[in-house]
């Protein structure tokens, strides 16, 4: 391919097999497409899906982040509770 | 590159140069397997654990700060060797940052570029807008990405989601360590800590 360049110019002339090396890439990824046949996943489904996942990942992490804000709530922060849950930690 | 030369003398220009060459090569791909690989040790989860829970034992405690919290260690623990980490740092401190990224978009916007492409290649054309239209969206949802090429935008999105996956894993096994996971905690734990 003679468009083959580096990272330098952007979203312009990206070659095809650019796009589908970088694509198969991002599919090792996705704990949903590993599973599949490979070759029949399209770019467009690869990064949608990339995208659903990240997005899930955020929202995972929002969730998370309410209910260690609950549970943070009934510890002392230099109680010895608090030391243990450390001691658990490592 | 030449300075590079110069801090090794013990080997010859010609041998470094070949050297170098290859463990560039190497280094760039490895480096990159390392980065994300690293995400997923117990080691760095245990030390993720352990810096988020002594950042939160001080701070005020809503959910919204948690979050803000759990990215800053996140965003740390990357030690500055991504733009996403690099953008959840420089975000957090105040917004001066996003001047830059304005700046940067005028430079390097390709869509004139697109749509000047001669009709010779129909097929990219006809494809290109729908993936395009993709990659703008995962550059949105990977911080401080939106105008990065596709290559390192992919390179990106792979070390995020690896980081991302592991502060999912910490943060729930810290929720599981500290009060009972998904189930809410058993009345008798109340009645001790509350007298």
């Amino acid at each position: 391919m003679s468009s083959r360049r580096s990272s330098q110019s952007g979203v312009s002339r990206i070659s095809d097999d650019q796009i589908i090396e970088l694509v198969s890439k991002l599919r090792q990824l996705l704990p949903e497409i590993r599973n599949r046949r490979s070759d029949k996943v399209s770019a467009s489904k690869v990064l949608q899906e990339t995208c659903n996942y990240i997005r899930n990942l955020h929202k995972e992490v929002d969730d998370l982040s309410e209910r260690l804000s609950q549970l943070l709530s009934t510890i002392d922060a230099d109680s010895a509770e608090a030391a243990i849950i450390r001691s658990l930690i490592m | 590159m030449a300075s590079l030369i110069s801090s090794d003398p013990d080997t010859s220009p010609e041998l470094n140069r070949k050297k170098r060459k290859r463990s560039t090569v190497e280094t760039n791909s490895s480096m990159e397997k390392h980065r994300s690989k690293r995400w997923r040790t117990d080691k760095e989860q245990q030390i993720y654990s352990l810096k988020l829970f002594d950042a939160l034992r001080g701070s005020r405690r809503s959910g919204r700060e948690v979050r803000v919290t759990a990215d800053r260690v996140l965003a740390v623990s990357a030690r500055g060797a991504t733009r996403w980490s690099r953008a959840i740092l420089t975000s957090q401190l105040g917004g001066g940052a996003s001047l830059r990224n304005h700046k940067k978009a005028k430079v390097v916007t390709g869509n004139g570029k697109l749509k000047k492409q001669p009709a010779a290649i129909k097929k990219e054309n006809r494809r290109l807008p729908a993936v395009v239209r993709r990659v703008k969206v995962l550059g949105g949802l990977v911080p401080g990405c939106r105008k990065l090429s596709l290559p390192n935008l992919l390179e990106e999105a792979t070390d995020y989601i690896a980081a991302l996956e592991m502060q999912v894993r910490a943060m729930t096994a810290l929720t599981q360590i500290i009060g009972g996971g998904g189930a809410a905690p058993p009345p008798a734990d109340h009645q001790l800590g509350s007298s």
